[in-house]
């Protein structure tokens, strides 16, 4: 039915022009334009495929999840060290050309003679620490370990040279610091196209090693011996704003990279023994995390050592102060420069020395005269010393003069002591420095404070009085009230904290901690009196009180003072440093300042044995009396029963959750305006306390007006800002992930890090903190080799590393290693090795192996091509999943890839657990069925007996197991039992594993101690490879090893011989037919037997001859009378056919017969059966 | 060759000499776990000398001998040496191997005097550990195994990422003080680094909870000290529920006796604990009367309660230490008074750490001034040492 059969009855489609829907329509066309094309059509943008757009979304979040990587706490302070630049690159690249123009653009100075490090300041807040790198490998792979940021040079005229991959390659090892490339002689290139060609090449193996879309950076051509500027000025910008991922190495471990080296051993010693042990200071900035006092360091190079003084001094290069006007450029003062080693820096101000740069342009203007102080000793070694012609004579007179006196003029003012009163401590310069930080402390902490631990240093002395008597002499002149007034006023509490407070201790300590440290309170700025602080009770009363009666809760509550529980911890004041040590300890100073405390403490014999207990004695716990209600009440608001606090209440909490907001995110106006419309009570009141402005209850009621003002719009407006907060923080709940969460806790944490101390004084922050990232600091190391300040050279870069926990200790290592493979040659077990592991370069013996399915660690004699292997040696322990670098030789000058092998480290153990296969071999003595004697596989019975039950096995297969040793002879049998039946012949074996033991060799490479011209050719122990080649030994072969022609034998199978007695029992023909003769061989006559030849005699001949006629005739009579019976036979057979024919036939007539009678019969009636039985009887 | 052998010995030697600088020398028997605990983790060579020199009975007595034996199973190589006297120890320790284990504990000492520094140890030896230790679980002298479980397994429980199940202590039978026989299981899986926690807000107590035990005594001696327990706690908070135990047989060790230990959570998973036991069988002085333990042991925990902080005392060294071996930054913890075991800890942790605690007294805001929350509270702070377990293996 088509549609021409209706009649079109629907009304058509009219656009409404009026009315409601159309002034919809229009409203809709209005926002048409603001639609975007997505929103207007979304059909286009609808996929077709869900499969397509799966992989879409697939595709997506890959790249998504690509770019997130493990969240870690950036630990960098809130003023960073400078920022250390390695230039690293084969010689004659451009290296130190490079860092010329670096520093000239960032300082406008021209620094000609570049040794060691140079501190630069680039920008407002970053500063540059430039460092070239030679070509020799120990220096490449420290650098690596402490550059921030690398430059690495190529030449493009010539291309990669093996320097470069092998810079790569310690970098990936040592935590990748950022890399940038640098393309130089690029004008060496006359033909353009082939110079982009290059660069294009060059690019594309760059980012193969680095990463896709790594900077590489092209310095074009020379102007004037120099890159061109904008170029460099460019390469400039592009350091000063590069951002740093922190590497795991650097964020756990402290490090210098030393700008200056000073020898402060005294002269008179290194005269009378130029070779004794010196003790150095070193200067630099701390970087990576907090260096402690008394750390543990390793100086690549140069081996382990401890840190014998550390301190900090000012920044000699320091950011530009905030100033308030905010330019954007330095200004020319502020672009200083630091490099001591090259000769730039000025006046340097020291714990011992003034010291003076004479060279250069500085010596003019800056030098005043008085400030003139000798280096103690050995200054002159490093090239900081370069006179001036004209000055040389003076400057040489005033230190002469000076070198004459034994101390330097800084050491004698501070041993200098000043002793105020009679029978009192002398003061020292340092305590004299104390003094002046506490007044500036006190100023900030008020006064009460300071008058409660003059309280306790009375408490202190009554007690202490049966304690010893220096102390109470003390004590008693403290006891006086004035006894300590007597001195300044400013500063006497804080004196009489010093000297007497020091010497309490010790009474501080046992008293306090006889009574459970309960020490009188204080009353605190921030606290207001209560009543429980008003009475202060002496805890020596509350000692002998305790045992006797319950305390009274009501009574001042006992508090440990923050102060005095620092002091009666640690002994020495907070912000004393660690040279003061408490007057009572004199004796024990020399000891060193770490176990200060324990010893004084120890003196006390009684103190010494007492009993360990985590938890004091129950009599000796300060009950406190819970019976009465009083008691109670003091603890009443620690149980959720009793009060809370304001903003905790629940009739607070329910006040805000009728609002439907949040606290914190309220502020005060429209909190109160809620309020002040009808919720007046209790969620009021509390709302008001919520304020913190302190504002009074009486004056609530105009503040309320004043917000009755806002208008209704204002309030909804605000209503909806806090809905979307609200929205914004419960809505969108799946995106927080718990990588959102983890990155958001460790935010926290590192901003915690960076604010927790801040504020705090140097002095005393570093007690805490240790010293932190960003200092300048002088550290001294004693029994330092003389060879280090000998053989100084500045371009060997000087890095002190700091060791963490445990990490001072050697035990055995185990890591994953696998060859380079573009090293040329494998790696052979305990062949010596160099390995970069931490901070250390070592030589080692590692033993290769691989581990098995079941765990077990089976050595390789060789390192395995294109495959991991697990290196065990002998080494420092480092915390596992730390890179590690393997190389042959340090020295060797080879045109070839130099490391050898790369890894991590996977544990760390007291032993070593590698085996080695080894396959015990012995022979059959005697075979039984199944059992077998063994023999040759062990020397003795009592080896064999260590074997019993170990599984063996013949080359041909046949399982067995030992059974039992033998003490029959020969030594060493076993008694084995197979499966099967083993032949004599059978080789048995049984497959151990022998335990190896790992070399203990640890040779740090002291590359650093080596003279200058054989810096770079450290020999350590060679391999026995290269010892036999060295001396020209050839192992003599053992000839069983040697390969041989093989000669093989035809087989000659041995005849069967078939015993005589199973020769009977066969058949005949089965029977060897072989006649009688001997040698009776069933095989049969391989060749025809030799005939004898047989000569008869005419007699013979006759017999013979009648006999042949007989048996002729006899055959021939034998023949007729064949055929003849043949005939016969013949006949016979016809006639008795015949006889059958004829039989049958008459037969059948029979037979005939008989039937037809049969027939007759049965015709005849009934009978006919029978009759007919009858009559084929009667027929017969 | 030979030069160069000469060479490397001088060397040697020079690093040797170095490394004695790390070693740390004490005196006296007192601290003696510590000490051997901080020599452990940070593996520092520890000497101590004079142990009771001067005493009738001399040298290191059978609860140490047998504490060091255990630091023997439990670490692998590491060396002990005591002289003839026994007044000397040298420990050189090795690294913690963990593993399962098994050791007989002296019964001089309570078995909370092993498992203390066990559980300080235990995160971070090479595999989990699973250790079973046999002797007395409560005693007067030291922290009862019911203690420990309640308070310092949380704190352990807060610092490890994968506690869930492989963190337990379980106590398979009781053993009373003279006898012992008890026998205690504790598993604890290995961690590589910790974090950095802050940890301020003590809460408020929600429950109160204990168990209250008797072995080889009357039943009836557990349910009177939960009723005189009850009756003093029950004034403060009415969730208050207290266990009885009974052990009976082979599960009741080998002496009678009989104890109380509570616990006390607060809204922030704090706890606070106490512990009593009574006199052990023979013991001079009158014998226990359970309503008067169960009166003391509340009073104990209402202490605690007055003294506060986010751990209780007997957990205070173990939250410094776990503070102090954490990353490189800042942990906080509030804390009441600290015991004079804890003090001595702290100087400890900065021989052999190095860390200084910022001790600060908490000044209470306006809002709190009103409150009645006990006794004074410090607010510790410190940078961690950025310690790492070296011993775990990683594949």
């Amino acid at each position: 039915m088509g549609e021409d059969d209706f009649p079109d009855s629907k009304k058509r489609h009219t656009k409404r022009a009026a009315g409601r829907k159309a002034d919809k329509k229009k409203q809709k066309e209005q926002h048409q334009q603001e639609l975007t094309a997505k929103q207007r059509n979304p059909k286009a943008f609808a996929f077709r495929s869900a499969v397509s757009a799966a992989r879409t979304l697939r595709r997506s979040q890959d790249i998504k999840e690509r770019k997130t990587h493990i969240p870690v706490i950036d630990r960098t302070p809130l003023e960073p060290p400078p920022i250390v630049i390695g230039v690293v690159g084969p010689p004659k690249v451009g290296k130190s050309t490079l860092v010329q123009c670096l520093i000239k653009n960032f300082t406008r100075k021209t620094l000609t003679n570049i040794q060691g490090p140079v501190t630069i300041v680039s920008a407002k807040k970053r500063r540059l620490t430039f460092i070239e790198c030679n070509n020799d490998i120990n220096c490449m792979i420290d650098l690596a370990k402490v550059v921030d940021l690398v430059l690495l040079l190529v030449d493009a005229s010539f291309g990669f040279e093996m320097e470069t991959f092998e810079f790569l390659n310690i970098c990936q090892v040592h935590g990748f610091p950022r890399v940038m490339g640098v393309l130089t002689h690029l004008d060496m290139f006359k033909d353009v196209k082939k110079m982009r060609k290059t660069k294009k090449t060059l690019k594309h193996r760059f980012w193969t090693d680095v990463y896709p879309g790594a900077k590489l950076f092209y310095l074009s051509g020379m102007v004037h011996g120099d890159y061109q500027r904008m170029e460099v000025h460019n390469l400039g910008r592009f350091i000063s704003v590069m951002k740093f991922r922190p590497l795991t190495w650097k964020q756990a471990h402290p490090y210098i990279l030393a700008d200056r080296m000073e020898d402060l051993t005294p002269a008179e010693e290194v005269r009378q023994n130029p070779k004794c042990d010196r003790r150095i200071s070193l200067y630099g900035y701390v970087r990576g995390v907090p260096l402690k006092p008394d750390a543990p360091i390793h100086i690549p190079g140069a081996g382990d050592f401890r840190v014998a003084a550390l301190d900090f001094l000012p920044d000699p290069c320091p950011l530009p102060e905030r100033s308030t006007k905010s330019r954007r450029s330095l200004t020319e003062r502020d672009k200083s420069m630091y490099a001591p080693m090259s000769g730039v820096g000025g006046i340097v101000y020291d714990k011992d020395a003034v010291y003076i740069e004479l060279g250069g342009s500085h010596s003019h203007s800056k030098k005043p005269p008085a400030d003139v102080s000798a280096d103690p000793a050995g200054a002159g070694a490093d090239g900081r010393e370069e006179h001036e012609d004209e000055e040389e004579d003076e400057d040489k007179q005033l230190v002469s003069s000076l070198m004459t006196s034994q101390h330097t003029i800084d050491q004698k003012m501070e041993e200098a002591q000043l002793r105020l009163f009679s029978g009192q401590q002398p003061i020292s310069s340092q305590d004299a420095a104390m003094k002046l930080h506490y007044e500036t402390v006190s100023e900030n902490d008020g006064r009460k404070r300071r008058r409660v631990l003059f309280d306790d240093a009375e408490d202190g002395q009554e007690d202490g009085e049966e304690g010893e008597e220096g102390a109470e002499e003390d004590g008693e002149s403290a006891e006086e009230d004035g006894g300590e007034s007597d001195k300044d006023e400013g500063e006497s509490e804080e004196d009489g904290e010093d000297e007497d407070g020091d010497v309490s201790m010790e009474e501080d300590a046992e008293e306090a901690e006889s009574s459970l440290l309960s020490v009188p309170a204080r009353s605190s700025a921030g606290r207001s009196s209560a009543g429980r602080e008003d009475s202060e009770e002496d805890s020596d009363e509350e000692s002998e009180d305790e045992e006797a009666a319950p305390l009274k809760p009501t009574a001042p509550v006992p508090r440990q003072n923050a102060r005095q529980l620092h002091r009666l911890i640690y002994g020495a004041e907070p912000g004393s440093s660690d040279g003061a040590e408490p007057e009572g300890d004199t004796e024990d100073q020399e000891v060193g300042g770490l176990f200060r405390v324990v010893r004084a403490e120890q003196r006390d014999r009684s103190g010494r044995d007492e009993v360990d207990r985590t938890l004091p004695a129950a009599g000796a716990a300060n009950l406190r009396d819970w019976t009465t209600e009083e008691g109670r009440g003091c603890i009443a608001d620690c149980f959720v029963t009793g009060e809370w606090k304001e903003s905790e209440n629940a009739s607070t909490l329910l006040a805000m959750d009728d609002d439907g907001l949040d606290s914190d995110e309220l502020d005060g106006d429209f909190e109160d305006m809620e309020t002040g419309e009808k919720h007046q009570g209790t969620a009021g009141a509390a709302a008001e306390a919520e304020d913190g402005e302190g504002e009074e209850g009486d004056d609530e009621m105009p503040v309320h007006k004043e917000k009755e003002q806002l208008t209704r719009k204002q309030i909804i407006e605000k209503k909806k800002k806090l809905k979307a907060m609200f929205d914004a923080e419960y809505d969108d709940k799946e995106g927080s992930s718990f990588y959102d969460d983890l990155k958001r806790d460790l935010d926290q944490q590192a901003q915690l890090n960076r604010s927790e101390f801040d504020g705090v004084e140097d002095e005393l922050r570093v007690q805490f903190e240790g010293y932190r990232p960003g200092m300048y600091v002088r550290l001294e190391v004693a029994a330092v080799p003389c060879e280090l300040v000998a053989h100084f050279d500045p371009t060997y870069p000087l890095i002190v590393g700091g060791l963490t926990t445990g990490e001072e200790n050697i035990g055995y290592v185990q890591a994953r290693i696998k060859r380079h493979r573009w090293y040329g040659r494998t790696l052979k077990t305990r062949d010596p090795l160099i390995v970069s592991l931490g901070w250390r370069r070592f030589q080692t013996l590692p033993l290769y192996s691989i581990q098995d399915h079941n765990g077990r660690n089976r050595l390789l004699k060789y390192t395995p091509d294109h495959l991991h292997c697990t290196a065990h040696f002998w080494g420092p322990v480092t915390p596992q999943g730390t890179g590690l670098l393997a190389l042959q030789s340090v020295s060797a000058a080879t045109a070839a890839f130099r490391v050898a092998a790369t890894g991590t480290v996977l544990d760390l153990d007291k032993s070593a657990q590698v085996v080695k296969k080894l396959k015990l071999v012995g022979t059959p003595h005697k075979v039984m069925k199944k059992t077998a004697f063994i023999q040759g596989m062990f020397t003795s019975t009592l080896e064999a007996a260590k074997f019993e039950g170990a599984l063996c096995r013949t080359v041909s297969g046949v399982r067995g197991q030992l059974k039992k040793a033998l003490t029959a002879k020969p030594a060493g049998l076993v008694r084995a039992t197979f499966e099967d039946h083993i032949k004599m012949s059978d080789v048995v074996f049984v497959r151990t594993w022998y335990p190896m033991e790992v070399a203990r060799l640890y040779a740090p490479v002291t590359s650093l101690l080596l003279p200058p011209a054989e810096k770079a050719r450290w020999q350590g122990m060679k391999t026995v490879g290269q010892l036999k080649r060295e001396r020209g030994i050839r192992v003599e072969p053992n000839p069983d090893q040697l390969y041989t022609p093989v000669e093989r034998k035809a087989r000659q199978p041995r005849p069967l011989k078939v015993p005589a007695a199973l020769q009977r029992q066969l058949p005949y023909a089965e029977r060897a037919k072989l006649g009688a003769t001997e040698g009776n061989t069933l095989g049969g006559p391989s060749q025809p037997r030799e005939r004898v030849a047989v000569v008869l005699q005419p007699r013979e001949q006759k017999v013979m001859k009648m006999l042949n006629t007989l048996r002729a005739t006899y055959d021939v009579q034998q023949q007729k009378r064949r055929g003849l019976a043949q005939d016969r036979a013949k006949k016979m057979v016809e006639k008795r056919k015949e006889d059958i024919e004829r039989f049958e036939k008459r037969q059948k007539r029979v037979r005939k017969h008989v039937y037809k009678m049969l027939a007759l019969n049965a015709g005849g009636g009934k009978r006919g059966g029978g009759g007919g039985g009858g009559g084929g009887g009667a027929g017969r | 060759m030979h030069l160069f052998l000469l060479q490397l010995s001088n060397i040697l030697a020079r690093m040797s000499q170095n490394k004695n600088s790390s070693v740390l020398s004490y005196e006296g028997c007192k601290n003696f776990r510590m000490r051997i605990v901080l020599a452990t983790l940070s593996g520092k060579m520890v000497k101590i000398k004079k142990i009771r020199a001067g005493n009738d009975d001399p040298g290191v007595n059978e609860s140490e001998a047998s504490f060091l034996r255990l630091m023997d199973k439990l670490t692998n190589g590491t060396r002990i040496e005591v002289n003839e006297t026994g007044t000397s120890v040298t420990y050189m320790p090795g690294l913690l191997a963990g593993g399962r284990l098994e050791h007989a504990c002296s019964k001089q000492r309570g078995l909370g005097y092993y498992l203390e520094p066990v559980m300080m140890l235990a995160p971070f030896c090479k595999k989990p550990l699973h250790l079973t230790l046999h002797g007395v679980t409560n005693s007067q002298m030291d922290p009862s195994v019911d203690q420990l479980k309640h308070s310092c397994l949380p704190i352990l429980r807060r610092y490890l990422l994968l506690a869930d199940e492989q963190l337990q202590l379980k106590i398979v039978r009781r053993g009373m003080a003279p006898g012992g026989g008890g026998q205690v299981f504790f598993s604890c899986p290995v961690q590589r680094t910790l974090r950095a926690t802050q940890w301020l807000d003590p809460g408020k107590i929600k429950r109160i909870r204990g168990v209250a035990y008797a072995a080889r005594v009357s039943p009836a001696m557990s349910s009177r000290m939960v009723d005189s327990a009850k009756a003093v706690l029950l004034k403060f908070l009415p969730d208050v529920y207290i266990y009885t135990d009974h052990y009976k047989g082979e599960m009741a060790g080998k002496s009678p006796g009989f104890g109380i230990s509570l616990v006390a959570e607060t809204t922030t998973g704090c706890m606070m604990t106490s512990d009593v036991t009574s006199q052990p069988q023979g013991a001079e002085g009158p014998p226990s009367v359970p309503e008067e333990l169960g009166t003391s042991a509340a009073h104990l925990l209402l202490d605690e309660v007055y003294r506060g902080g986010c751990v209780d005392s007997l957990a205070q060294s173990m939250m410094l230490l776990y503070m102090s071996l954490g990353q490189k930054d800042v942990s906080k913890v509030k804390l009441g008074q600290l015991t004079p075991y804890t003090i001595e800890f702290l100087r400890h942790l900065r021989d052999s750490f190095q860390t200084v605690f910022r001790i600060e007294n908490v000044i209470p805001t306006e809002e709190e001034e009103d409150l009645n929350t006990g006794g004074g509270k410090l607010t510790l702070t410190c940078l961690g040492a950025g310690f790492s377990n070296l011993s775990k293996t990683v594949s």
